[in-house]
């Protein structure tokens, strides 16, 4: 393929059903493409991602020698693989193709104004055409994977994750902070729906993991340093006791690191009394004959539960999410203490027993009589300790419509699952970047919600948001099969729309290397002066250095200068900004 | 989808056999996505031309399992390929052979709403790009032969037995909807304006049978006030559906966000009886469907609609549990958010392959803990909603972790190609 041949476009205009043709006049946009300089085919399909679309595209390449093609169509996001695939199987280099974002950036932005829309979708593929012309091929690249996992966190998520790899036939290494393995759940006196103790569950996977000679496991120890990309990772790993710091090749990364539950200061009396306890402490009370009141040791004849702490608050960022467990767990404890005490009641906002057995259980707590109580968003319930330690609760029955008060033995607070207080070192460590509820993004929250936006580095468990300990356990598999996939390949494609810099231009001002937000420039010591050098692996083609660059010495592949250059002109210097222009 | 491409992704073969004629399942026929609003057919294609054009993935639509014998790592599997009439290699999907075709017959991907010929593919982005005939409503007047400039058309098709050999069977069947007629209280299949969810979806999607315009079936009219009731099939014991479906409540959410974007003065109401928001952004998007969109939030489980002759609009009684007050709202559409149940055919292929199922119809899973995408049986595994209601993010995990297990099963002795 040679770039420097002339250009022949071909435009292809998609409908997206009613999606885009529901406002923009899609013949229109193709028609006026074809006057475009360069442009030897332009039409209009009904899906150009259907099968059909892809077929015309191919067949168009071949039969009118097409050089550069652009699809004005949707994101780039989802569809931009799908064409860069489509326009190679027709033997065109993936990078002379060009997508314009007639969807989200038109027609659903201004689905009220049919005439606007078809102005600016004009405008746009216009603009498109100017870039195409002056599109480039570029190498298709690929790095090779070192064959083995870092899993960070030796909870339920990253235990089953380390094994799974290990079976796989790869290794693992297993990095805890604590002394021991085996997180929270370790220390769970009871599991729901089934009725194991934590310990139970754990044990297992803890001994799973030691004996197995593909995972090594770290406990004691943190990361401390953490540079690559992705096959090609370098974590640093300290030793808490030693401080010792051991350096392993990593191909892949696991992030389990999961939650912190709430410590709810400020809400509900809690810490005024030893009869206050949160869930977790709850289920960490070691199990004994006697339930016993932890400040005076006296049987315990009736308690309470309360939902939502530090959850579902609008407007408290951190707290604004749902936890997701506490519903069903609280459902298992209430029913399983029931037998023990005179009465239980709960007090809650929505009962969320979603999971499979999870309704079985509020059912079952109701039917031991179990006491529910739903209590209003805005007007949560009160409580507080006498001078004589009693506990006296007050609150408004919604369903009842009266005001209701209680005095529990113990009362249990069913708090949030919040992220570690490290949560944000974690992210900063791994390049992870982190939504509302402050535990870390997936790439895409409906289909990809294992992988990140970080090639490489895989989230599982309470680590991506709170759940429970079995779907932790799915997640952890799930995150497992993503990084076996790139091990398993041995190699891994990775983009080539990166930022280059021009030796003869480079003063050796190190200003790029502080701009890029990736770590991916560093100097060249074997140049003298040291000049800058780009980590292609690790550039994500943001074009920050090259804005910064006081020299105009680094160059965006794929999104040149000129090639932007064009598109201003082409969106400046056209005959449609005057036509219909009286404003 | 997503087991088979983490099983193709490490360079094991996928065989990924669909009883329909495509893949995508019913996230192909879904509008918008919660909690993100995302378009599903949008998200959704990229992986459907990921998976037919994976060179570790062989594709076998409008196909079913005839039988399983064998074990862990050593399983035979005989497949019947159903005759669609059409030659896949020939066909082009051009369309001539449906532009010809005479018979229309209600659209099932439409959810009946819209009509599709006799030959047919159910989407436009259909994987594979093939018609299909079907035979239960062609008339053999053969004007597709002529129409079709390949010599696709083959009326004479048989069905094709194929036999597989493979090490590890995931199982990922999806569900159904609870037939929301069961409540003949709530209207349904009486009264045209009582729709269930997934018609709902249908109406309000730019590719559906109204190209997305969101009107009354009874007379066209753009509704002005619109209830969606919540948990019609889901947490009733005495229709055998005692537990949670997990996804309505969300959808719920969703559909009520979309009247609002779709007619913006419309008054929107949700029965509900708990608003379960669990999952990541989930409560936030509740929240916001209150207090941003002005959705309104009713807890009552609704007793009866009834439609009123002279006004032609839709009567709705129900509590408000939260006064205990009895209240008869008036809306021009009510939309019933059905639960989901186990698919059609499930105990079938669960007596072929050995596996059980609980009284709930799911397929029972080995473990919570130890096994949660394992079936009793080893080497078959189950993702999705094949084993208990779950939305798109927790099926995708559960595909990605059934892919996980399965490949620890192939890596010990499964064939690599």
């Amino acid at each position: 393929m040679n770039d420097a041949a002339e250009s022949r476009i071909g435009v292809f205009v998609c409908h997206c059903g009613h999606n885009i043709a529901g406002s923009v006049d899609v013949a229109k946009v193709a028609k006026t493409a074809e006057s475009l300089p360069h442009v030897v085919y332009s039409t209009h399909e009904m899906f150009m991602c259907s099968d059909a679309g892809q077929q015309l595209i191919r067949q168009k390449i071949k039969e009118l020698g097409l050089n550069r093609v652009v699809v004005a169509s949707c994101s780039p996001r989802m569809h931009e693989p799908t064409f860069r695939r489509v326009v190679e199987e027709a033997g065109l280099n993936r990078y002379l193709f060009d997508q314009v974002n007639l969807r989200e950036h038109v027609s659903w932005c201004h689905m009220r104004e049919p005439e606007a829309a078809t102005e600016k979708a004009i405008d746009l593929v216009r603009m498109s055409v100017a870039r195409a012309e002056r599109l480039e091929s570029l190498p298709v690249k690929s790095v090779k994977v070192t064959p083995r996992t870092l899993v960070v966190g030796g909870g339920i998520a990253g235990l089953r994750a380390a094994l799974d790899i290990a079976e796989r036939g790869f290794e693992a290494v297993l990095v805890e902070r604590a002394p021991k393995l085996g997180g929270h759940v370790a220390k769970w006196s009871h599991l729901f729906p089934a009725d194991e103790s934590g310990w139970q569950v754990i044990a297992p996977l803890i001994r799973g993991v030691g004996r197995h000679p593909l995972v090594t496991v770290l406990t004691d120890s943190h990361v401390v340093g953490f540079d690559g990309y992705v096959g090609n990772f370098e974590a640093k790993i300290e030793n808490l006791k030693t401080k010792k710091v051991e350096t392993f090749e990593i191909g892949a990364v696991i992030v389990a690191t999961g939650f912190e539950p709430f410590k709810p200061f400020g809400y509900y009396s809690y810490g005024e009394s030893k009869d206050i306890i949160t869930l977790a402490e709850l289920q960490e009370l070691v199990p004994k004959p006697d339930f016993l009141r932890p400040s005076d040791g006296k049987p315990i004849k009736r308690m309470a539960f309360i939902g939502c702490v530090g959850s579902r608050e609008p407007g408290n960022k951190g707290h604004e999410h749902c936890s997701r467990h506490c519903c069903s767990a609280v459902a298992k404890a209430a029913s399983d203490l029931r037998s023990r005490v005179d009465e239980v009641v709960v007090l809650y906002q929505d009962i969320r027993t979603y999971g499979r057995g999870h309704e079985e259980l509020a059912r079952l707590a109701r039917s031991k009589h179990v006491i529910y109580s739903k209590f209003p968003r805005d007007n949560k319930p009160l409580v507080h300790v006498t001078k004589t330690g009693r506990i006296k609760m007050s609150w408004y029955d919604i369903l009842s419509g009266d005001d209701l008060g209680y005095e529990p033995d113990m009362l249990v607070l069913a708090t949030a699952m919040v992220p570690p207080e490290d949560m944000a070192d974690t992210a900063k460590m791994f390049s992870l970047t982190r939504s509302a509820d402050g535990f870390f993004n997936p790439e895409h929250i409906k289909l990809a919600p294992l992988t990140t936006h970080t090639a490489g580095i895989m989230i599982a468990g309470a680590a991506q948001a709170a759940k429970n300990a079995s779907e932790s356990v799915i997640d952890a598999s799930g995150a497992a099969a993503k990084a076996v996939g790139l091990m398993a390949r041995g190699q891994v494609e990775i983009e080539s729309t990166v930022s280059h810099v021009l030796p003869e231009l480079c003063s050796s001002c190190h200003t790029c290397v502080t701009a890029c937000p990736y770590g991916a420039i560093s100097m060249d010591p074997s140049k003298d002066p040291p000049i800058a050098l780009v980590t292609e692996a690790k550039c994500h083609g943001c074009g920050t250095c090259a804005a910064a660059c006081p020299s105009s010495a680094i160059v965006m592949y794929h999104s040149t200068d000129q090639q932007i250059l064009a598109m201003v002109e082409a969106y400046l210097c056209s005959p449609s900004v005057t036509v219909g222009g009286a404003t | 989808m997503q087991a088979a491409l983490d099983i193709a992704a490490q360079g094991f073969h996928a065989y990924l056999v669909e009883k329909s004629p495509s893949i995508g399942g019913r996230m192909a026929a879904l509008d918008k996505t919660f909690p993100t609003l995302d378009c599903s057919a949008c998200i959704l294609t990229p992986k459907l031309s990921e998976v037919s054009r994976h060179p570790n993935i062989t594709l076998y639509t409008y196909t079913d399992i005839e039988s399983v014998i064998g074990k862990e790592g050593d399983f035979k599997v005989r497949i019947i390929k159903r005759a669609r009439y059409v030659d896949a290699k020939k066909c082009s999907g051009c369309g001539s052979c449906a532009d010809e075709c005479p018979v229309e017959v209600p659209n099932e991907f439409d959810e009946d709403l819209g009509f599709r010929k006799a030959t047919y593919m159910p989407f436009p982005q259909a994987t594979p790009n093939i018609y299909t005939i079907d035979m239960n409503t062609c008339i053999r007047c053969k004007r597709c032969l002529k129409a079709c400039e390949r010599g696709a058309i083959d009326l004479d098709m048989q069905d094709e037995r194929i036999d597989l050999e493979v090490g590890a069977i995931i199982i990922a069947t999806g569900y159904r909807l609870f037939d929301v007629s069961a409540y003949p209280r709530l209207g349904y299949s009486q009264i045209p304006d009582v729709i269930n969810a997934m018609e709902y979806e249908r109406l309000i999607n730019a590719a559906g049978p109204t190209h997305g315009h969101l009107i009354r079936l009874s007379d066209g009219r753009i509704p002005q006030s619109i209830g969606f009731v919540q948990c019609v099939g889901a947490r009733d014991v005495n229709k055998d559906v005692p537990y949670c479906s997990r996804v309505c409540c969300m959808y719920g959410i969703k559909n009520a966000v979309m009247a609002k974007e779709h007619h913006p003065n419309a008054e929107v109401t949700v029965y509900y009886a708990d608003i379960r928001a669990f999952g990541k952004g989930f409560e936030e998007f509740y929240e916001m469907a209150r207090t941003r969109f002005g959705v309104k939030f009713l807890r009552g489980r609704v007793a009866e609609v009834t439609r009123d002759h002279k006004t032609q609009r839709l009567h709705c009684k129900v509590e408000d549990t939260e006064t205990a007050k009895p209240i008869e709202a008036v809306h021009d559409l009510i939309v019933l958010s059905p639960g989901i149940q186990p698919p059609i055919g499930i105990e079938e292929l669960v007596r072929k392959l050995g596996i059980t199922t609980r009284n709930d119809g799911y397929v029972d899973v080995s473990h919570y803990y130890f096994g949660p995408v394992e079936t009793k049986v080893p080497g078959v595994f189950v993702c999705g909603c094949a084993d208990g209601p779950k939305d798109i993010p927790d099926s995708v995990t559960a595909g990605s972790a059934a892919a996980m297990r399965a490949s620890i099963v192939l890596a010990r002795g499964g064939r690599k190609k």
